[in-house]
């Protein structure tokens, strides 16, 4: 396989709400900004791969095409990932594998997502309407019915981590104080706040043990990056450019219940445990060449769609021995000025979850704080690799790991 | 309670139940736009009122004996494969383990809760319920875990390990929400 390079970034502002744009006009935006940033037009581009979730969100089952088209990307090839809320991860292992594999010297990919035109027309507001989009991504046999919804699917896996652990809700909320702290420096971001663990305790339960301000928002926007093989980054003489280092996916089963099961995955522990995160970040350092995550990456962009999630998070990518992960923000590790900051874009939590983009948005974020540019949230560079970890599916059953280095 | 969850109850979409689900919308949409001043008219953007409804007669295909099972029995019913013994609940007609074939057995009523959450929010369909819990409860006989509700009782929490005792609606229509459980003792 050849080497991949990211040698350009787009991102619009993550927003609860972006009523003067469609889908594809936040397509554009992001893309046009990514090649000029890589110094070449859509002629330039070989192959587009598209990060988008929900087809109801957009009102139209396969949007894709029409991003594909308003871009003027007619006579290229075009391909739409959907994974959930990991989508804008695999769609740039679609767009990496393109490149990798020789298929293409140029690939864009771009996350985008709508969210709040969908709207509970009863309750006069959209939020009923959003959790049921996402809702129906649950087996519609089997779960669905029982009222089973995001909040809930990953509050299962939090509930079992407490209880194996005893990974307490203060613990978590340190995690949620960090990310909206950390967003107050980030101008892209949905919800820079100062708060504390009090504010997080006291906010009103919406799945326990989740609370309002455990939770990530709704979002709309978009980002985008272009990858481009080895030989063309020499032809366009582009120096020191962010490489692809490694990336490893894994989906465990799709149904939670049937992960206490001594299986394939059973040497990385049951329901309380990331068991596929374990094995995609496994790949990824095996992929990149990492021993020890802790001391080799500089910084860690990881799913915190809930703050629970997030510990596991540090300890299914070996940040954390299992069951430490709560220790592990007690000790500050993870904080901005700590010894390995995590999410200082602020995470979904704090910068948003624009589902099809996030992805994507941590690739950037990670490109941004390599080459030095992330600005007031820049965090200290000392090895040059940074690592990208997204959640998607029921059940957290999807995730891609990717780990950049510059 | 909260104030917000008092209104969703207030007016969660019982309707669904007894009339055509497209003239709810219709109705509900034509009147909330017919208001003055017009939701449509405060955005400087087109703002357009839709929905997207299907209708559907779907088939349960080779689990369609869990349902019928339960329906007219009201029994729960797993698989276990032929070759490598797996117990499947849900049950599955094919083994994901081993790609061998599964026969049918009878799952015992009672079991433990894996793992549970409470939802004090939810989307109309469900609103009139919260709390409600949610939790992947084990049977005595099976090697897995299915997701199910648990009858709170007074309780905000299901703890993992609580031992619960499957109950049947009376009336059931052979889906997953003609039973749950309730904890016992």
């Amino acid at each position: 396989m050849g080497r991949v390079a990211v040698v350009g970034t787009g991102q619009t502002k993550f927003e609860a709400r972006v009523p003067e744009k469609t889908y594809y006009e936040l397509a554009f935006d992001v893309a046009k900004e990514a090649l000029n940033e890589a110094g070449i037009t859509h002629r330039d581009v070989d192959s587009a791969v598209y990060g988008i979730y929900n087809d109801l969100f957009e009102r139209q089952v396969m949007p894709d095409t029409f991003v594909h088209d308003y871009l003027g990307f007619y006579g290229k090839s075009g391909t739409r990932v959907t994974t959930g809320g990991a989508t804008g991860a695999y769609a740039f292992r679609a767009g990496y594998a393109e490149v990798a594999s020789g298929l293409s010297d140029t690939t864009i990919v771009i996350g985008v997502e709508k969210a709040q035109d969908v709207f509970d027309w009863a309750q006069y507001k959209s939020t009923p309407e959003v959790l049921k989009s996402i809702a129906y991504s649950s087996d519609m046999t089997w779960e669905y019915p029982l009222g089973v919804q995001a909040a809930s699917s990953y509050a299962l896996l939090a509930t079992a981590h407490m209880r194996k652990y005893g990974t307490t809700e203060e613990q978590a909320a340190l995690v949620s104080v960090k990310n909206h702290g950390n967003a107050k420096n980030n101008p892209y971001a949905q919800s820079p706040m100062d708060i504390t663990v009090e504010d997080v305790m006291k906010s009103r339960m919406i799945s326990y043990p989740f609370k309002m301000l455990d939770c990530s928002l709704y979002t709309e926007g978009a980002s985008a990056v272009i990858l481009m093989s080895e030989k063309k980054v020499r032809e366009m003489g582009i120096s020191d450019p962010v490489w692809v280092a490694g990336i490893g996916s894994s989906n465990d089963r799709s149904f939670p219940g049937f992960r206490s099961v001594n299986d394939f995955l059973g040497n990385y522990g049951d329901i309380a445990d990331l068991r596929g995160h374990y094995e995609a970040a496994r790949i990824a350092y095996r992929a990149a060449g990492i021993q020890n995550p802790l001391k080799e990456l500089d910084l860690a962009e990881i799913h915190d769609a809930f703050s629970f999630t997030e510990i596991q998070g540090y300890e299914a990518m070996g940040l954390a021995h299992p069951g430490k992960g709560g220790k592990f923000i007690e000790d500050g590790i993870p904080q901005i000025h700590g010894d390995l900051p995590v999410s200082p874009s602020g995470g979904l939590i704090g910068a948003g979850h624009a589902v099809g983009a996030t992805g994507v948005m941590q690739i950037v974020e990670i490109t941004k704080q390599l080459t030095g540019e992330a600005g007031k949230r820049q965090v200290e560079i000392r090895n040059g690799k940074g690592l990208a970890h997204s959640i998607g599916g029921p059940g957290s059953s999807y995730c891609t790991v990717t780990i950049l280095e510059a | 309670m909260d104030e917000s969850i008092k209104r969703a109850k207030e007016t969660s979409r019982k309707e669904f139940r007894s009339e055509p689900l497209e003239k709810i919308i219709d109705d509900l949409i034509a009147k909330q736009v017919a208001s003055s001043p017009s939701p449509l008219m405060t955005s400087p953007y087109l703002e357009v009122p839709d929905k997207m409804v299907m209708t559907y007669k779907y088939s349960l295909g080779g689990i369609s004996r869990f349902f019928v099972d339960l329906r007219d029995k009201g029994v729960l019913s797993g698989t276990i494969c032929t070759s490598c013994g797996f117990r499947f609940f849900p049950p599955r007609v094919s083994c994901s383990e081993c790609y061998g074939d599964t026969e049918w057995y009878e799952v015992n009523p009672d079991g433990v809760v894996i793992t549970s959450s409470t939802s004090w929010y939810a989307t109309s369909e469900f609103f009139d319920k919260v709390p409600y819990a949610v939790a992947y409860v084990k049977p005595s006989n099976a090697d897995t875990g299915m997701l199910q509700r648990i009858d709170l009782a007074g309780r905000t929490v299901v703890e993992p390990g609580t031992r619960v005792r499957v109950v049947f609606r009376e009336k059931r229509n052979g889906s997953v929400s003609d039973f749950w459980y309730v904890i016992e003792g």
